[in-house]
């Protein structure tokens, strides 16, 4: 499903890359870029955590030509006045903005690096409703956008999940991603894969998490030790001709048993005369 | 400087990578030691240091840099160190009728929820210039400039919210890592369990702080005390994180165990402490 999503998102499309501090989910953000440069899309990068060097070195070997970046790194506060992107024109008509400057047909795609920035400064609400009118208003064709899940409340997380259509959770241990992919027809479809980042930032999937592994490959008791338990073959057909002192075969229980002539014969005597009723026989009746 | 933790981290005076942010944080222990090998290394390496130190005095740097082989009164006379004690900053601040008015970077102690843009400032016109240009006219001047704070779970401690310490330290690193290409070494000092897991992004300041710095740092290195308790010969283990792009993405996470001497430390594999083997 991985490389479904890398094809390419359904317009109107928004989709989020949780990733926490034990693994950074940025390449695999760099890889969606990448890929969209590569089917001759329009990207536009609205940047709050890694400045512009930073992002064309990641993305060496791209067509870095339909890149369009917009510098929210250098003062997102305005601190410095150094007339960049501020974290407070985030609303749904500056970004607009930002996105028409490329002069395609098509409307772009707006990759956001990262959500958690924004919603430090912006309201939550607010930066809902600026992404609903983003994706729904037609402005950008997809947006993608990395969010920090261990830097907010679970409920945040949520509900800006509930806005994507699709949701890559980078599990810890840096190569397992979980998808969760809504499709327009309601069907919610979810997946687990194993991929990994090369060095050009293609992604290659590997085998899905195989729950079989500990079944096979038992370790072998016999190896590795200093006496001998292996059985050579005479060894082994010895043991199977041995007989057991007490498990019998067919023929030496007939011989012993003589079932054919037995018979029992039974005479009650007066101890067996068991009254139900009275068994101790004291009543006085 | 710890001539063992440079050939951990792989540099030299001479040689180290710029535009670097470090974090050195701590559970349970003191990473202080570290920040004074930091100290010592870039003023040997020639570099245009702004300390910001809001936990010990200048006198108590100046003592174990003595040991450990830098002057920093010498470094301050010839411009390579500007060094804001916040110590005595703070009870210029707080006290209305001194003499003194304090330092304007320390201006948050009078409104901590104005966050911490003069104390950015402070330090951006500390390092944006070059130390003895003056002196060296066919240099192109010192070297990078770096910022070193210790530490900031002091600034929690006055008020200061997370989210704005977390600006600060996205300033510093867009500014002096970024723009300018220096390093900028950060110290946090967690003193409590990590027993908030089961909210994981409350505001809980000082693991969000933490968590926050993880995210916007090269490279990390976390101390903390020995898993299975105190012992006199170890005083506890070093995680190096390298954040940096790997070839393969991986983060590469490495484990040291360290004794702090009179005049150093010393770092060895786990396991391999001279007073075991």
């Amino acid at each position: 499903m991985l490389h479904d999503l890398l094809q390419g998102l359904d317009a109107g499309g928004f989709l989020i890359i949780q990733d926490s501090c034990s693994y950074s989910g940025r390449r695999l953000l760099w890889s969606f870029i990448k890929a969209a440069l590569n089917r001759a899309e329009v990207v536009h990068v609205l940047s709050f955590e890694v400045s512009e060097d930073e992002l064309k070195n990641g993305l060496q070997e791209s067509p870095i030509e339909r890149l369009h970046f917009h510098n929210a790194y250098s003062d997102p506060l305005g601190w410095t006045s150094r007339g960049a992107f501020t974290v407070d024109q985030f609303c749904v008509e500056r970004v607009a903005q930002l996105a028409k400057q490329s002069s395609r047909v098509k409307p772009p795609i707006l990759v956001i690096d990262s959500l958690s920035w924004v919603l430090r400064h912006v309201s939550p609400p607010a930066v809902c409703k600026t992404l609903q009118q983003l994706k729904n208003g037609g402005f950008v064709g997809n947006l993608i956008s990395l969010l920090h899940s261990d830097m907010h409340p679970r409920g945040m997380v949520g509900s800006l999940c509930q806005l994507a259509t699709s949701v890559i959770t980078v599990a810890a241990g840096g190569d397992q991603a979980k998808i969760t992919r809504r499709l327009k027809s309601g069907k919610v479809l979810q997946d687990e894969e194993l991929f990994s980042i090369k060095d050009d930032l293609t992604v290659v999937g590997q085998s899905k998490p195989s729950r079989a592994d500990p079944q096979e490959q038992e370790a072998d008791p016999t190896a590795n030790l200093t006496f001998n338990l292996r059985l050579s073959d005479t060894e082994r057909d010895a043991k199977e001709k041995l007989a057991l002192p007490f498990v019998f075969s067919k023929e030496k229980k007939a011989a012993l048993l003589h079932t054919s002539s037995g018979r029992i014969v039974y005479e009650p005597d007066a101890n067996d005369d068991y009254d139900q009723e009275d068994p101790d026989d004291d009543l006085d009746v | 400087m710890f001539a063992e933790l440079n050939s951990i981290l792989n540099v030299s005076p001479e040689h180290f990578t710029t535009g670097e942010f470090v974090l050195l944080s701590d559970r349970q222990s003191d990473a202080s030691f570290l920040m004074h090998h930091f100290l010592g290394f870039y003023l040997r390496a020639g570099c245009q240091v702004c300390f910001i130190g809001l936990a010990q005095s200048l006198s108590h740097y100046s003592a174990v840099s003595q040991r450990l082989g830098v002057s920093l009164s010498q470094a301050k006379e010839r411009g390579q160190l500007v060094f804001l004690e916040g110590l005595n900053e703070c009870s210029a601040i707080l006290n209305p009728d001194g003499v003194r008015t304090g330092s304007e970077a320390m201006a948050f102690l009078r409104n901590p929820g104005a966050g911490l843009r003069a104390l950015f400032q402070f330090a951006h016109s500390s390092v944006n210039h070059s130390w003895g240009a003056e002196e060296r006219a066919g240099d192109a001047g010192g070297g990078p400039p770096v910022v070193l704070v210790d530490d900031v779970s002091v600034l929690l401690s006055l008020g200061v919210s997370a989210d704005a310490v977390l600006d600060f330290s996205h300033y510093c690193r867009a500014t002096v890592c970024s723009q300018l290409k220096g390093n900028v070494v950060i110290l946090l000092r967690c003193d409590r369990e990590e027993d908030d897991y089961d909210d994981v992004g409350s505001d809980e300041g000082l693991e969000r702080l933490l968590r926050g710095l993880t995210h916007q740092c090269s490279l990390a290195l976390h101390v903390q005390g020995l898993p299975t308790g105190y012992c006199r010969d170890i005083h506890g283990q070093v995680e190096v994180c390298d954040r940096r792009r790997r070839a393969d993405g991986q983060q590469k996470k490495t484990t040291f165990q360290y004794k702090v001497h009179d005049r150093g430390a010393s770092f060895f594999a786990p396991g391999t402490s001279s007073a075991v083997l």
